[in-house]
């Protein structure tokens, strides 16, 4: 694998030309929440984030995005798509949320329908990746096989060691990207510093305070959808309020609703959509399959622990830990894991 | 075949409105393009994703068989928003279309069998398109025996009528039961529940296939007979009902256990089902 240097003072140079010649989005904080948004340059930047508050799914996912315009005059019927995206890159996003996409990639690329807004952003888009400097109390990666300094998925790694960036060029799209700017990217040194960001991963592996284990849980959730385990304590927690599918990497579901702007003209709008609401199956008859929220609990940590594995043969969980850190009630997806594989034990 | 990666729909022209209960209507729509109509390609049992401008999109099953022509029919019950707005349009104006989507009836596995179709209220519209299919004259010879149970509240509420009392009999080895739950001055015919007129017209299970769509009543009272008269879960062939946005399989709601109904289904035989959670 290649890798370059690029030295910590010059980052502001590489974010300033990327925001000029492309689309950049990166973290920002804005208030208390950090997040990513498109950037006029490096003053923009918030780099010393452990983990953002609302991940970089909507890079590719957009919380709200138009899918096409429509104007009705009674005798024709004018729908217009918007333009594919623009050259964009994406900077600055944790192991775990690059792991995420490639967890939506199997949704919305699939063998029989793919989904063209999801990929013209997909396609267009460098993906550079950094490391993590410190492990929280509410990551836990590492049982999905992730690490704090795993890129995978990612075009380029950046990971800071001492005053420089070592760089990992990690597909042809990324290689591309360190040539344009390779006044940036040196590759003096680049083979002394790998040892620094082995060193790195190995003590940051190490710094788990979590304990996830997943062993057995897919087994015992496997033709055992009536698990008493659901009766208990985490559904009645539940206040149903959707936040751990807004801040989840790898939640997708989505709504699709008309924004009209005129009498027969407007917008179709695509946007989040959480499992956790009543009305997200409620048919027009009334017949609401998951009426209780016992039912909706239930298949979102099924969807997340068995049906993503079954479909796409990925857990549909990355670790990164936000919904255990925003849940207002507590439920911890961690605590689930480990209680099923207790009763998987015990079964 | 249209774009299937995109979510934009294509305009169809509505070329005909049938009245089939106070609440159902069937619309007759071609595409306004006719290479798009020409290669749509729906399968029997198959969906399309409806949008009515302002309102949103709805999934509805195509009611018509591709056998009969190059148009689509959709019947829709007047049950929410999109399908009031739906419901006041005339013929002429236009709606969107994109699809067709889901798997289809079996048709293929079902040919050199009798087909026994039992239908209770406007679910008699997702099996129409089977139905007209096996009678087509291009296929009729593949299939044995067709017949139809089919039950409504009243006689008003009976969908497809002319198909019903006309055309469908007229055509060879059929027969045609029909029963509602309330008689009145307008219907000489039988009174009462269909489970129970199955366990009297008592099909034989030898060489058949049972397709039957209804209200979840029903189903649950029919398919205990079913079992009686000897029919095999492999032999029941259903279709299923979801709230559905986007019908590629991404939009999640439509999952039963690993399964999107949307791509993996609508269709679905008793026996697979019996291996799906039950929450649908």
């Amino acid at each position: 694998m290649e890798a370059r240097i690029v030295n910590k003072g010059q980052l502001p140079e590489l974010l300033d030309k990327l925001a000029k010649d492309c689309d950049l989005i990166a973290p920002v904080k804005e208030e208390t929440t950090t997040l990513f948004r498109k950037i006029s340059g490096a003053k923009d930047a918030f780099l010393e984030y452990n983990n953002s508050d609302i991940s970089p799914k909507g890079c590719f996912l957009p919380q709200n995005e138009k899918t096409f315009s429509y104007t009705y005059t009674g005798d024709s019927l004018e729908i217009v798509k918007p333009e594919g995206a623009k050259k964009t890159v994406l900077f600055g996003t944790r192991p775990c949320d690059i792991k995420a996409i490639t967890t939506l990639d199997p949704v919305f690329e699939g063998v029989k329908f793919g989904d063209e807004y999801y990929s013209s952003k997909r396609e267009n888009t460098v993906i550079i990746g950094l490391s993590c400097s410190k492990v929280l109390s509410t990551c836990f990666c590492y049982a999905f096989g992730g690490g704090p300094c795993d890129g995978t998925g990612s075009d380029l790694l950046f990971t800071e060691i001492g005053d420089k960036y070592y760089v990992e060029i990690n597909t042809d799209k990324g290689k591309a990207l360190v040539d344009t700017y390779s006044q940036i990217f040196s590759s003096q040194g680049a083979d002394q510093l790998a040892k620094g960001k082995e060193e790195l991963a190995q003590k940051l592996s190490g710094e788990f305070i979590r304990k996830v284990d997943l062993t057995g849980v897919k087994e015992v959730l496997d033709g055992n959808f009536e698990l008493p385990y659901w009766d208990g304590d985490n559904y009645k927690k539940c206040i149903g309020c959707g936040t751990c599918t807004y801040v989840c990497p790898t939640c997708h579901c989505f709504d699709i609703f008309d924004y009209t702007t005129g009498d027969f003209t407007g917008d179709r709008i695509r946007c989040w959509d959480s499992c956790m609401y009543p009305e997200y199956t409620l048919m027009a008859g009334g017949h609401n399959p998951r009426p209780t929220r016992k039912e909706r609990v239930r298949n979102r940590f099924m969807h997340k622990l068995k049906y993503h594995l079954d479909r796409y043969d990925m857990v549909g969980c990355v670790g990164c830990g936000r919904c255990v850190k925003k849940c207002p009630v507590n439920i911890d997806i961690t605590k689930i894991i480990n209680d099923l594989k207790e009763v998987a034990q015990n079964a | 075949m249209p774009n299937p990666t995109a979510l934009t729909p294509y305009p169809v022209t509505i070329t005909k409105i049938v009245d089939e209960t106070s609440d159902v209507k069937t619309f007759t729509v071609v595409f306004d393009d006719p290479e798009i109509m020409e290669n749509f390609g729906n399968k029997p049992g198959q969906v399309c994703m409806l949008s009515v401008f302002g309102e949103g999109e709805s999934t509805i099953s195509i009611t018509s068989s591709p056998t009969r022509g190059k148009f689509l029919e959709f019947t829709v019950k007047r049950v929410g928003r999109l399908t009031e707005v739906l419901h006041q349009m005339e013929v002429g104006q236009k709606f969107g279309v994109r699809g067709p989507y889901g798997n289809w009836f079996p048709y293929e596995i079902m040919k050199g069998k009798d087909l026994f179709f039992v239908g209770g209220g406007f679910a008699l519209a997702p099996i129409r398109s089977l139905i007209d299919y096996a009678l087509s004259d291009q296929y009729r010879k593949d299939y044995g025996r067709v017949e139809i149970l089919y039950g409504s509240r009243s006689y008003d509420d009976l969908c497809f009528k002319s198909d019903l009392f006309e055309r469908w009999p007229s055509l060879s080895n059929t027969a045609i039961y029909t029963t509602v739950d309330r008689g009145g001055d307008n219907w000489k015919g039988r009174v009462g529940h269909v489970p129970g007129y199955v366990e009297e017209v008592a099909p034989s299970p030898e060489n058949k296939f049972a397709i039957i769509a209804g209200p979840p009543i029903m189903i649950k009272f029919a398919l205990p007979v079913m079992e009686k008269l000897g029919f095999k879960d492999e032999q029941i062939i259903t279709t299923l009902e979801m709230r559905m946005k986007c019908c590629l399989g991404k939009c999640g709601r439509c999952n039963i256990g690993s399964k999107f109904v949307c791509v993996d289904g609508p269709v679905f035989s008793r026996a697979q089902l019996k291996g799906m959670p039950q929450e649908y």
